[in-house]
């Protein structure tokens, strides 16, 4: 891929000098001053003050004609991806589109849980370095993501997702990561409204016990990000739908939108929902299945539980927000389809499902549902890296957990695009393991996710 | 809840039936090359728009239907018992 | 707050209840009084709690969450939102909805004050530095303090509070089918609702208040006469069902329409779920607040807030008022206003140019200020600026309503599917005569695309006889009346007034300003959604009804664009918030009980919840149990083992083609293990298929997969090889199963059993014989070995499962015989290395890394997961499972213990392990990578509390006898059949009545003559026939799938599936009545097989006027006469069971007579299993009618 590569090393056309590869929890956005912009207090008691105004948090801009990268998909993977090609590789000349606003998709419907205590070695590596970056994202955006960490308890109602938790819990420890299972009576204390009494229907014999795990502000997350790639150069177009990939000869040239046709040698496949149908826009088929996942929150109530409370059984997780709210996840829905109107199905089976782990909740009230779209894959693993067309990377197959992703997948995603090599911590999440018949562990033992 | 125009049944709410996926034909398991193979799998269209599909009605007439979907929309039209 | 400072921010004690008012709701002969934040308050009977509070002077009754402003009443109604109240143990109650009630304890929900720092400080701090989206900006470093300042913000969270008491109440729901739903009872509702009816439609007519007439309601003597008019003109139509005080709260896909209702007695709330033919939808208007400075002091409320309080309540609003009108309701609010002795100080009208500044006060309103500065001294400001339609269930239609600069409102757009309609004020302005007008219409075309519909769908139905009466007016192909025009109404025009000059609150519960929304517009937050996200404006509790179009309207402001072009959010259910309870009603979880289950209770067994199934984990000492296994015999209830009957001259092939192995020479009176693996290679289930006969098998499967195996089959014959001749019929619980293993099994079975000669010659390991045991025939033997002992499998047929248990234990006692649990199973099979699929597997194993090498057989032409296996062969990838013993045999890994090679690279993990109290040490399953599966290489294991032990590769799987050599027993001279009591058969559902016998049978005798009953069928006869459902044997049979009948001989054929017919016929007749249908069908000389299910299926029948009603609660299906009429068969989901329904209407429990007035009387039938919890669920639903059981209605003949 000369023709992309070139422009790319030699930095981009709107005059950032790439500085190079800098990974890791670099301090703030790199490249310019944010004194007259930064959030803090302080400013905050300025601007109070003076009662002058913030200034926008990101700007707009005309379609450029070109681009190095371009990235589809305005949510927090494709703002994570710009934001860390122009922070850790200088690549400033980039364009991220979305067809409608920032985060509106799933980035803005998830239930924003974070935890790294997956099954597989590769899983756990690779959510625990994604953990790492969101508990510095704040610092590192300038912008509080109000992580809050709250511990994750993954309920087990019968031996089998006992034995499950804790082959979790072993893998976990191997990699270093903080999870174990605990016995009802250590839940009774984390969670004391949850019945943890055995005459129940499904009785809680244990839980998996994640302590780094928590909930973050998901439309914080995106802002954050969105401000500070647009501190670095990158271009945010809003309201810009891509209507295809021109490819010639196995290789991008150009995306086309409804604003005009852009072009560059490199286009990163960051949606979620939609994946299938961009990736067909280049001539690429997915082993993708699109299915809604529904969400649901309370009113507020004064705080009562702390953890995030997930089981498997019963489809359900649930962790109260600062705010007071409930909110509530399940697993997917029975069937594919791009509809986001929800079900009354959904509510009716969480509720249900609520009560029997916490009957005390009978009187409090559901106030809105929601639904989002989920890229499901064989293995319950992204697809991440190249395809075989040249300069179409795709960043997919996200499922029900490509929030707690966000961050990790965009610096990969970036490493990969800058230095045309697969980063080694993603190295399993490759598009060709199914050709290969090579799935990743995430399926040994299917659990609900979040 | 949809209802799912069973050929045998009548509508019923989608509850009765399990999904059973797009309609894929199998492979010759004799000739089939990995590649071919696994394409049955694990790829599906996932179109956005009308899709032919499997659904096994499991709370009625047991018997595996054939049906169309819009997949924005939900709306469903029948297209014969599986054959 | 504390309720300290509630009482300080009361302006007076005195009572501000008015003479009484000629549409007051109250009722003044009863009174009574209530806990108001620890002070008792009076109230009469109608009063709400905001009524009454308010009419005891009280204004403050919350505070604002963020800035901590004092909030009064705004609305008066169920979405005012300074008066979400604590009442009880229930949090955020709608005060101004909630009906007072005696002993009530009422309290504010606000935790701000408890914060240690001066109230006033915090609200000027607030207004300036709690600016939109301040949490992001600050508390960024360092980051160590985030979590500390977090828990201080967690205090901001105002609102209710749980309580860990609170009991689950009795909540519930039920299913509709109305063809005319009406969401809205006030002028136009009511007025669409009566013309549906009128033209033949099914109605249900929903209102969200306390009673039908909307603004009727508090309107003048010429409204109530309209509103007396209509209410009795509802009242008298039979065919409108009312619901009052419920909300239709979304509308979902293919009208779904789900509707809370409230107050029911013993019920909180009830979830309506109904399948509506046309939704009409008629809220009519709500008023929207003004943005002015002050706007949300306490005393500043809305006209009808004003109205609703002196109208309704009799409740004097404040004593000096000044009032902004820009319609005729602000005008009539004056007039109210000035009736109700409150001296209104200026009109400001809007109309001509009139408007407001700001408005003085704190707790209370003392002045309002002009533009000029002119301030009026008042206590009451009230507002009539203009109307926000409630258009969420258009909304949620599919409709995106579209901005009307005249009338200043949100009106219905063009995208209603056409079950979908507006009614009413929501679709445009007109006196009271033009909307009853328009409603009118609508209703009549609502009934009339309704019925056209209904009558489309009923026609297609398999359970219509041909003689089934039409829908009501919908005879022929014409549509049921003619269309009639709809008048369109006139949009009048509207002053357009969303804020003043000042900046005010927008969104009162979340205290967002519309100079926040400014704010958050100039920094780039300038679209509907996302100003939405940044200021969670529209997010809270009044969920966009009151602020949403200020919100677009003052963003549209600041982005110098237009409400029309800026669009709103997306209106998401529910319309308004319901209850947890609700939405969950009652929860069915069905579970499933083996037949020997009192047994097990006897014996004191500790119960395993496997899936549906309640097990027996173990009997108090699992080692011993397996002792007495190894040394002796023991016995297990195995029931829930999946079980296919298998019939059809392609049985074999079909098994060549699920199996990994080979079938086609199994021997009649031979059994074989088999493993069937997904098309992926992976392994999916195992167990062992015995063949009975030339072409009939019985297939055995897991326990946890044997309902999905059963449609892996079904998958395979419909869709791959429709034409192979095979009948699959699921007989798990036909039988009940009982393994009896351990070196005197043979013994001990040999006492019992007749017709079975079970010397090793005669009956060789992996046989099948059937025969007959402790006196019951039809028994399925089988002589194979999970455990590695010598062990018979005894299926017998389910209702005598109990009698044979007890005959074992008994007859054994001498042998020491001990009955045993999974948990010993589980021990015992481990010994022999026998794998458990999904434990020793998991979603990836494939065949041949399950250690199933000698049974994967690629030399056939092809199998369910061939290809993959091919190339896992080729390649030899995977992991490996193997046998591993750690080198210290006193320590057992717990299971899922992971297997560690150098640097903790993981090898593999521990899949089964257990101590082996027959070896004395710990013994273990594993998988591990191939290259360190070799017999005796040495592991290392990491264990849960860090110590990493020695392990050893065994040279097999089995621990315990690999050579199988416990299979060959001593035998002993053949025993003498041992006499055993009489055989009694059981029904899965307790005896009601005094327990007797009819024809075998255990059962009650009650006849309660009662007007709903439940009662036992389950000794019926019951023969299930299959053959083509188009085929001769179906014309012979008679009844078409959907239908049923009597035959000649009096026996029930019943339509049960296309192709499928179940037989039922009296008690004691199944084997003569297998005979008949066997010679009926072989004549017929078609592919065809019956098999006896007497056994298989719990029966009961559900009789009474109300029986409808009682199905309406667990049962999605709508049984009116035209889809569900006389003698209709369906296979449905009946509280999430899956259960065969006949409807035979009867006149006396059982019998059907010719005429006489017929009863609804539905027989239900599901898996014998689950019989015990269909029985209470239909108990459960029918609690309400009062429903009482019966016993077994039959005519008492031998004994």
């Amino acid at each position: 891929m000369s023709a992309g590569n070139g422009a790319i090393g030699n930095g981009s056309s709107n005059g950032h000098p790439g500085n190079g590869h800098r990974p890791g929890n670099g301090s703030g956005p790199a490249g310019r001053s944010t004194r007259t912009t930064g959030y803090s207090a302080f400013s905050l008691l300025r601007h109070g003050l003076t009662k002058s105004a913030w200034p926008r948090a990101w700007r707009e801009h005309d379609l450029q004609r070109s681009y190095d990268v371009v990235i589809v998909g305005g949510g927090i993977h494709g703002l994570a991806t710009a934001y860390y090609l122009a922070r850790n590789h200088g690549i400033h000349n980039v364009a991220v589109l979305d067809r409608a606003y920032l985060g509106g998709g799933g980035s803005g419907r998830n239930t924003a849980i974070l935890r790294s205590n997956y099954l597989t070695p590769e899983g756990v590596r690779f959510y625990d370095r994604s953990l790492e970056l969101y508990r510095h994202l704040a610092a590192d955006l300038n912008f509080n993501v109000m992580f809050s960490r709250r511990g994750h308890l993954t309920l087990a109602h019968n031996d089998a997702s006992l034995r499950t938790m804790r082959w979790r819990a072993e893998v976990n420890k191997l990699q270093g990561v903080d999870s174990e299972v605990i016995d009802p009576g250590q839940i009774a204390e984390l969670v004391p409204y949850l019945d943890t009494s055995d005459t129940v229907r499904y009785p809680i014999l244990g839980a998996l016990y994640h302590p780094p795990g928590g909930i973050v502000r998901h439309d914080a997350v995106v802002w954050g990000y969105a401000r500070a790639a647009d501190r670095l150069g990158v271009h945010l177009h809003q309201q810009t739908e891509v209507t295809g990939i021109d490819v010639v000869d196995g290789q991008v040239r150009g995306v086309r939108t409804n604003r005009g046709d852009i072009a560059t040698p490199i286009v990163v496949n960051c949606t979620a929902g939609w994946s299938t149908l961009v990736s067909d826009l280049a001539g690429v088929s997915m082993p993708v299945q699109t299915f809604p996942l529904q969400a649901a929150v309370t009113e507020p109530v004064r705080p009562f539980l702390d953890a995030v409370v997930v089981s498997g059984t019963l489809h359900v997780y649930v962790s109260q927000t600062d705010r007071g709210e409930l909110v509530f996840g399940a697993s997917v829905d029975p069937f594919t389809s791009y509809s986001m109107r929800g079900s009354l199905d959904f509510v009716e089976g969480l509720a249900a499902h609520v009560l029997e782990l916490m009957p005390a909740l009978s009187k409090m009230r559901l106030l809105r549902q929601w639904s989002g779209l989920c890229d499901m894959t064989p293995d319950y693993s992204p697809i991440m890296g190249t395809t075989p067309v040249e300069g179409f990377y795709v960043d997919v197959g996200w499922g029900t957990y490509g929030f707690k992703a966000g961050p990790v997948s965009g610096e990969a995603m970036a490493e990969a695009i800058a230095t045309r090599a697969t980063p080694e911590i993603i190295a399993a999440f490759g598009l060709d393991r199914f050709g290969r018949g090579d799935l990743v562990g995430e399926k040994g033992a299917a659990a609900v996710g979040h | 809840m949809i209802q799912l125009p069973c050929p045998w049944c009548g509508p019923r709410n989608v509850a009765e039936f399990r999904y059973a996926g797009e309609a894929t034909a199998r492979p010759d398991p004799r000739t089939a090359e990995p590649q071919q193979w696994r394409q049955y799998l694990y790829h599906r269209r996932n179109a956005c728009g009308w899709v032919q599909e499997n659904w096994y009605h499991s709370a009625g007439c047991r018997k595996y239907i054939r049906l169309e979907r819009e997949t924005l929309t939900n709306q469903t039209r029948p297209a014969g018992a599986a054959r | 707050m504390t309720q300290q400072q509630v009482r300080t921010t009361t302006t007076s004690t005195g009572s501000h209840r008015l003479d009484v008012q000629p549409g007051e709701l109250i009722d003044r002969s009863r009174g009574f009084t209530f806990s108001w934040n620890g002070r008792s308050v009076p109230a009469f009977e109608g009063d709400t709690i905001v009524s009454a509070v308010a009419a005891a002077g009280e204004r403050v009754f919350s505070r604002s969450f963020k800035y901590h402003r004092p909030r009064g009443l705004l609305t008066a109604d169920h979405h005012d939102p300074g008066t979400i109240l604590q009442v009880d143990d229930e949090p955020n109650v709608r005060a101004g909805h909630r009906r007072a009630a005696p002993g009530l304890s009422v309290s504010s929900q606000n935790t701000w004050p408890s914060l240690r720092f001066d109230v006033k400080a915090v609200n000027q701090l607030a207004g300036r530095f709690l600016a939109p989206g301040f949490y992001y900006k600050t508390f960024i470093k360092p980051e160590r303090l985030w979590p500390a300042y977090e828990k201080v913000l967690a205090r901001f969270a105002h609102a209710g509070v749980i309580s860990p008491q609170t009991a689950h109440d009795y909540y519930d729901k039920r299913y509709a089918h109305p063809d005319v739903l009406v969401a809205g009872g006030g002028p136009a509702g009511m007025t669409a609702a009566l013309a549906a009816a009128a033209a033949g439609a099914r109605v249900l007519l929903v209102d969200e208040q306390h009673e039908l007439g909307g603004h009727l309601r508090w309107g003048d003597e010429a409204d109530l006469a309209v509103l007396s008019e209509l209410r009795s003109a509802v009242a008298a139509s039979p065919t409108i069902e009312v619901l009052t005080n419920s909300v239709a709260l979304a509308r979902y896909d293919e009208n779904w329409v789900a509707v809370v209702q409230r107050d029911l007695p013993g019920i909180p709330e009830r979830l309506i779920k109904a399948r509506v033919g046309t939704l009409v939808v008629a809220p009519g208007l709500i008023e929207r607040p003004y943005v002015f400075a002050g706007n949300d002091v306490p005393g500043v409320m809305l006209s009808t807030a004003v109205r609703r309080l002196i109208n309704l309540y009799a409740v004097r609003p404040g004593s000096r008022a000044v009032v902004l009108t820009a319609n005729d309701d602000g005008d009539r609010a004056v007039r109210d206003l000035r009736r109700a002795g409150v001296e209104v100080a200026h009109v400001v009208d809007a109309r001509e140019g009139g408007d407001v500044v700001r408005v003085h006060g704190r707790s209370g309103v003392r002045a309002v200020e002009l533009p000029g500065g002119r301030k009026i001294e008042a206590d009451l400001f009230v507002t009539a600026i203009g109307w926000t339609a409630p258009t969420a269930l258009l909304n949620m239609s599919g409709d995106r309503p579209v901005y009307s600069p005249e009338a200043a409102r949100f009106l219905p757009g063009d995208g209603l599917p056409p079950e979908v309609m507006a009614a009413g004020g929501i679709a445009g302005d007109g006196d009271l005569d033009a909307l009853r007008e328009h409603a009118e219409a609508v209703g009549t075309n609502a009934a009339r695309d309704a019925l056209d519909r209904r009558r489309r769908t009923r026609s297609g139905l398999p359970t219509r006889a041909t003689d089934t009466g039409t829908v009501p007016g919908g005879s022929g192909a014409a549509p049921a009346v003619e269309p009639v025009p709809v008048p369109t109404l006139p949009v009048r025009s509207h002053p357009a007034l969303f804020r003043a000059s000042t900046h005010g609150m927008v969104d009162f519960s979340e205290d967002v300003s519309s100079s926040d929304i400014t704010t958050a517009a100039r920094e780039g937050y300038d679209s509907a959604e996302l100003v939405k996200r940044y200021t969670t404006a529209t997010m809270g509790p009044a969920q966009g009804k009151l602020e949403l179009v200020n919100t677009v309207a003052v963003l549209a402001e600041a982005t110098g664009s237009t409400i029309a072009a800026t669009g709103t959010t997306v209106w998401r259910p529910m319309y308004v918030p319901v209850t947890l309870g609700a939405l969950a009603g009652r929860i069915f979880e069905p579970v499933r009980r083996s037949p020997m289950q009192p047994s097990h209770d006897r014996l004191g067994a500790r119960p395993l919840v496997a899936g549906q199934w309640i097990r027996p984990d173990h009997y108090g000492d699992p080692a011993a149990e397996v002792r007495a296994v190894r040394e002796r015999v023991g016995i297990i209830d195995v029931t829930p083992i999946g079980k296919l009957d298998l019939r059809g001259p392609d049985v074999a092939q079909l098994l060549n083609l699920l199996y990994i192995n080979k079938w086609s020479k199994l021997g009649v009176g031979r059994v074989r293990y088999g493993v069937m693996c997904a098309e992926d290679g992976v392994v999916l289930d195992d167990g062992v298929t015995g063949r009975l006969g030339e072409d009939h098998y019985l297939m055995s499967t897991t326990s946890s997969g044997a309902a999905s195996v059963w449609e892996w089959v079904e998958n395979w014959l419909q869709t791959e090889h429709p034409d192979w001749q095979v009948h699959v019929t699921p007989v798990t619980t036909a039988y009940a199963s009982i393994n009896v293993a351990g070196p005197r099994s043979r013994e001990l079975v040999g006492r019992l059993v007749e017709g079975v000669d079970l010397s090793e010659d005669a009956f060789g390991y992996m046989n099948v014989r059937t025969g007959r045991i402790a006196g019951v025939d039809d028994c399925v033997l089988w002589r194979i070995g999970f455990t590695g002992e010598l062990s018979y499998e005894l299926h017998v047929p389910a209702g005598y499962g109990l009698h044979v248990w007890e005959a074992l234990l008994e007859h054994g006692r001498d042998l020491g015989v001990s009955p045993f649990g999974v948990e010993a199973q589980r021990i015992l099979r481990l010994e022999k290395g026998h794998l458990i699929v999904g434990q020793d597997t998991d979603g990836l194993t494939k065949a041949y890394s399950a250690g199933l090498d000698w049974a994967i057989k690629l030399d056939k032409d092809d199998f369910a997961g061939r290809t993959e296996l091919v190339w896992q062969q080729a390649d030899g990838a995977g992991p490996r499972l193997v046998g591993v013993q750690p080198v210290d045999g006193s320590v057992v890994p717990p299971e899922a213990s992971q297997i560690v090679g150098e640097g903790s690279r993981i090898l593999g993990r521990i899949t089964s392990s257990r101590m082996s109290p027959t070896l004395g040490r710990s013994i273990c399953l594993a998988q591990v990578d191939a290259a360190f599966a070799a017999p005796g290489t040495q592991l290392t294991v990491y264990l849960p509390d860090g110590r990493r032990i020695a392990a050893r590769v065994t040279d097999h799987l089995a621990h315990v006898d690999p050579e199988g050599a416990r299979q060959r027993v001593e035998e002993g001279a053949a025993p003498q059949p041992a006499r055993t009591a009489e055989p009694v058969a059981r029904s899965p559902l307790e005896p009601a009545g005094t327990e007797h016998t009819v024809a075998g049978w255990a059962v009650g005798d009650r006849v309660s003559g009662a007007a709903l009953t439940l009662a036992d069928l389950g000794p019926l006869a019951k023969v299930a026939v299959r053959a083509a459902h188009d085929g001769r044997v179906a014309r012979t049979l008679g009844p078409a799938f959907g239908r049923s009948q009597r035959d000649g001989t009096g026996a029930l054929v019943v339509g049960s599936g296309p192709g499928e017919w179940l037989v039922l016929d009296a008690p004691g007749t199944q084997a003569a009545l297998r005979e008949r249908l066997a010679g009926l069908v072989a004549a017929d000389g078609e592919f065809a097989s019956v098999v006896d299910l007497t056994h298989g299926r719990a029966l009961m029948v559900l009789r009474g006027a109300q029986a409808p009603d009682v199905l309406a609660k667990v049962c999605a299906i709508d049984l009116s006469e035209d889809s569900v009429p006389n003698g209709a068969a369906m296979r449905t989901s009946v509280a999430k069971l899956v259960t065969d329904l006949v409807r035979e209407d009867t006149t006396a429990p059982g019998e059907v007579t010719e005429g006489g007035e017929l009863v609804p009387t539905y027989l239900l039938h599901c898996e014998r299993s689950s019989g015990e919890y269909l029985y209470d669920a239909l108990l459960d639903a029918g609690a309400e009618f009062d429903i009482v059981t019966d016993g077994f209605p039959w005519p008492q003949t031998e004994e």
